[in-house]
């Protein structure tokens, strides 16, 4: 029931980003299963028996008591890890072919990756707002109000200028000390090379990096009849296209973006995942937890 | 070349609107955002262009039909040398009216037309036309000389009375499709009655020079003739002094005073002679009576005896009709006394006409039959036993006429028997405080019929109206209606048959018309137009029109007519079908109607033409010189431009419309490739 909350065109609806983020994980965690991973938590998971090397401190002395056997006990492990998004807030995420806009739907994802850290996983989460340098910071911690703090920074991030990897990105090192895990949400309109240059030194630091690229599907697969005048929204230049090229050159240009951009990322020890804005979050979600249950 | 109509030029401003929407609004287009333009390649290609072309033809084409719509509308021409500018055309008009029986004016003029046209040139066009009763065009504008001269050798002298105007007005309508000067010769007796109350009628158009050849030389002989007769047409009793009697009056044109001879001959024998003394150039009464006609139809002749210049109008003609007093069936409600009393009254005081009223309730009419009787009257009677009212719609379907009067009894909503309808209202005007006055008076109706009404509305404004029920009436000529508008006599023809229906009643209760003069006289006409006496004896005139048959629809039997020299002017078709005839000669008519009753009908010549003098000499050096000056003035015009405009709107809306079918074509492919986009 809750997964139709998944939707970005119900989801645009939702003016909150605080109840967009509530409805979306509840509607997500409602559809998990448990991780088959153990830990060392609170939470009980079975008995074991003792080695030599293990733990005196999870001896089942009771149980020793009744039986004269020495088990351990197992929780499920549970660490605290530290999530950095970085939001790529240049002007071409203003794009959309229908609700939701780019910028809309990385919101979308960004306030629930936040909630489902903070609230569910109880980790450290942080916000980068960059466009070609870095427009809003706000320190990755655990501390009461957050949360709403990671939101109104969504907020304020209206999309302008253009986008900089490279300038920013030096700029990320200094304030990204701890390890964790780094979300990059962008658009991507660069050069993969230059893109994957930037964006690798974070890995050097001991980050799990995901790429997070969002494209309308009008991006994909655009669809013109006739020749049409295009303006660049980042540069506001003008161009007139026929509709035999964007039909069929462009396309495959594209698709070869794509595919440079992950298989770079890929090769750089990148997570890459391409979202589409008319698609559930559910894939996002999906991939932050995985990194997450990794380790990190 | 030029234009008919310049100012509709004006329209060429719509030209804006393409080029607006062409050269203007095609440069505003709306460009698409996109994220990054780094995958795109700038590009024009071939489809483009093709595009921008198909603009370009697309604003050719709307431009073209725009321009060639408001050419048409100007409607341009260009002059085109035409063959017949200068064709002149020789026009004869022969004056055939009664007049020209005078003498020898219309062999005269008829000789003097033939060496006319035999002078002409062969290969100038001519038409002959006769002028009598009406202008005759008896040959088309030809060359051919035999036939022209059969044509006029055809023309023989009739009975009609000739109008210039006339003349002038049907050769106005032809110089509309005849090109080229016309040259009309006119022999004629020029006579002074002839001429229209406005000369202007009988003036020419520029084209027509016109050729006045007067058969009237010398002093107009002076003629005495019967200029009018009034006798009864159908006769009862020929010891009523009332009726039995005919009064003339005999008139001199031209003349000195003397001593005539006045007879009056029934049936070819001379019944009575009278001398009487005609002033100089004036008129005189003779009154025969009684008039002694044996029953049935009586051919009776007033005759001047003596001669004069013009023998042929020394007699005037009637018919009289002795019969039996006419029964009229009056039908009233049990309780209505007063309006049988009334009625009758009106009646017996009419001078013209003989009847006898008998009157019933509608009980007592049961078994009567309808067609015994000259016309029926229901008054104030809605409710008649069925026999009977299926008995009066079978005698007004085939020619029996009813009078309905509609009184008290006519309430709401109440089917009026016979009529076909409801009555929708009633109203009682004294109840509302002052009763009604009958605003509009037809005096062309035969039952209301006055030759000069006077200014109190023929004597029907006094009439007060204090009730009076409101009446359909679609498909009913209405005759006479109430200053509130609301009809008050009506006349709907039913079949052959007439029924004419006075909304209110012919008692002193409903209104006072039965205290008033003008009831009697409306009362004596409407009897005689219900009863048909009037269309089966007395005298009409020459090309005056008689009505055979009520309706081309009703399937009566054939209509007989022999004409006064015993011929049957109709054919066995005509006799089927024809709803009028035309009294075309003098003498007497044997009329069979369609619903079987026979008439015999005198006719007379118009009695203007007795008056043989001519127009004064000035009269005619006006209408022939005005003509001719006008004339000179169309040759001089024609002789510069010897050429005609030849009107291309046709062809431009031709244009225009193939420009509109193209323009469609090009724009549902354009705008559809537009919608696609969007």
């Amino acid at each position: 029931m809750l997964q139709r909350y998944l939707d970005p065109t119900v989801l645009s609806g939702i003016s909150s980003l605080d109840l967009l983020a509530r409805t979306v994980v509840d509607g997500f965690v409602a559809g998990l299963h448990r991780s088959p991973d153990f830990g060392f938590s609170q939470e009980f998971a079975e008995y074991r028996a003792y080695t030599p090397g293990d733990d005196l401190r999870f001896v089942d002395w009771n149980l020793y008591a009744r039986t004269e056997r020495t088990y351990i006990k197992r929780f499920r492990g549970e660490t605290n890890s530290q999530l950095t998004i970085l939001l790529d807030a240049s002007n071409s995420m203003h794009f959309t072919s229908g609700p939701p806009e780019k910028m809309d739907y990385a919101r979308f994802i960004a306030a629930s990756l936040f909630y489902l850290a903070i609230h569910n996983q109880r980790d450290a989460a942080g916000l980068i707002v960059f466009d070609d340098e870095v427009r809003d910071y706000i320190r990755p911690s655990t501390r009461q109000g957050q949360l709403a703090r990671l939101f109104a920074g969504l907020e304020r991030a209206e999309p302008r200028a253009r986008t900089n990897f490279a300038k920013p990105l030096l700029h990320f090192q200094n304030f990204l000390n701890r390890r964790g895990i780094v979300i990059v949400i962008s658009d991507f309109y660069e050069d993969p090379r230059t893109i994957i240059d930037s964006i690798e030194p974070l890995r050097f630091h001991g980050h799990e990096v995901i790429l997070f690229h969002i494209l309308d599907p009008a991006e994909i697969r655009p669809d013109f009849k006739g020749s049409a005048v295009l303006v660049d929204l980042e540069t506001e230049t003008k161009m007139e296209v026929i509709p035999e090229y964007v039909n069929t050159s462009y396309r495959e240009k594209v698709d070869a973006h794509i595919e440079a951009l992950g298989t770079r990322a890929r090769a750089a020890g990148l997570d890459y995942q391409l979202l589409v804005t008319d698609r559930p979050l559910d894939a996002a979600l999906r991939e932050y937890l995985t990194l997450r249950e990794a380790g990190n | 070349m030029g234009f008919l109509a310049p100012w509709f030029l004006g329209g060429l401003a719509a030209l804006s609107v393409p080029v607006f929407v062409h050269l203007l609004r095609r440069h505003i287009t709306v460009p698409r955002p996109v994220s990054s333009l780094m995958f795109f390649e700038r590009g024009k290609q071939s489809s483009t262009r093709h595009r921008k072309l198909r603009y370009l033809v697309l604003f050719a084409l709307r431009t073209a039909l725009l321009l060639l719509v408001v050419l048409a509308f100007a409607n341009p021409f260009v002059r085109r040398p035409s063959a017949d500018a200068n064709r002149r055309m020789l026009m004869i008009v022969l004056d055939n009216s009664f007049s020209m029986k005078a003498g020898s004016r219309f062999a005269d003029a008829k000789r003097q037309a033939l060496s006319v046209l035999a002078a002409r040139p062969q290969d100038e066009r001519a038409q002959i036309v006769a002028l009598g009763g009406e202008v005759n065009l008896l040959t088309q504008p030809i060359t051919d000389g035999a036939q022209l001269r059969a044509a006029l050798e055809s023309i023989e002298p009739g009975d009609g009375h000739a109008n210039f105007g006339e003349l002038g007005r049907a050769v106005r309508a032809l110089t509309e499709s005849v090109l080229g000067p016309i040259d009309l010769e006119l022999f004629s007796d020029m006579q002074r009655s002839a001429t229209p109350a406005n000369f202007g009628d009988m003036v020419f158009p520029a084209q027509v020079k016109l050729a006045l050849h007067s058969v009237a030389s010398g002093a107009t002989p002076p003629n005495w003739t019967v200029e009018s007769v009034t006798a009864p047409a159908q006769l009862a009793d020929p010891k009523d002094p009332k009726q039995s009697k005919v009064d003339a009056i005999v008139v001199g044109f031209n003349t000195p005073a003397a001593t005539k001879t006045v007879s009056l001959v029934i049936n070819g024998k001379v019944s009575a002679t009278s001398r009487v003394e005609i002033p100089a150039n004036g008129r005189a009464k003779v009154t025969f009576a009684p008039l002694n006609v044996a029953y049935g139809f009586n051919r009776c002749e007033v005759r001047i005896d003596g001669s004069d210049g013009f023998p042929a109008d020394d007699a005037t003609v009637f018919s009289v009709l002795r019969s039996d007093p006419e029964r009229v069936l009056f039908v009233h409600a049990n309780l209505d006394t007063r309006s049988a009393l009334y009625f009758g009254a009106a009646l017996q005081a009419a001078a013209q006409s003989s009847y006898v009223v008998q009157s019933v309730t509608p009980e007592q009419a049961t078994d009567l039959d309808p067609s015994k009787f000259a016309f029926v009257v229901l008054s104030d009677t809605l409710n008649l036993p069925s026999i009977f009212e299926h008995a009066m719609s079978a005698y007004v379907a085939k020619g029996g006429n009813v009078f309905i009067a509609l009184g008290t009894s006519a309430g709401h909503r109440t089917r009026i028997p016979v009529w076909g309808g409801e009555t929708q209202d009633a109203r009682g005007y004294a109840r509302n405080g002052s009763a009604a006055s009958i605003g509009q008076v037809d005096f062309s109706h035969p039952a209301l019929a006055q030759d000069q009404p006077g200014r109190d509305n023929g004597g029907w404004a006094a009439v007060k109206i204090d009730y009076a029920a409101t009446v359909d009436a679609t498909s009913a000529r209405v005759a006479a209606k109430l200053t509130d508008g609301t009809p008050i006599l009506l006349d709907k023809q039913i079949g052959e048959g007439h029924v004419l229906l006075l909304a209110t009643g012919l008692d002193n209760l409903t209104n006072d018309l039965p205290l008033h003069p003008v009831f009697v006289a409306f009362i004596d006409r409407a009897a005689r137009y219900l009863s048909g006496s009037d269309r089966l004896s007395g005298s009409r005139l020459v090309d005056s029109w008689a009505q055979p048959r009520a309706s081309a629809g009703s399937g009566a039997g054939s209509v007989e007519v022999i004409d006064p020299e015993g011929r049957r002017p109709l054919s066995l078709a005509e006799a089927r079908s024809a709803q009028s005839l035309q009294l075309e000669k003098s003498g007497f008519y044997q009329i069979r109607f369609a619903n079987g009753r026979d008439a015999v009908i005198g006719v007379n010549p118009d009695r203007r033409e007795s008056d043989l003098s001519p127009m004064p000499d000035e009269m005619l050096k006006l209408w022939s010189g005005s003509s001719s000056e006008r004339q000179d003035q169309s040759t001089a015009i024609a002789a510069n431009g010897a050429s005609q405009p030849v009107s291309l709107w046709w062809y431009v809306m031709l244009l225009a419309f193939l420009a509109a079918i193209a323009e469609t074509a090009l724009a549902s492919r354009h705008l559809g490739t537009l919608r696609e986009e969007a």
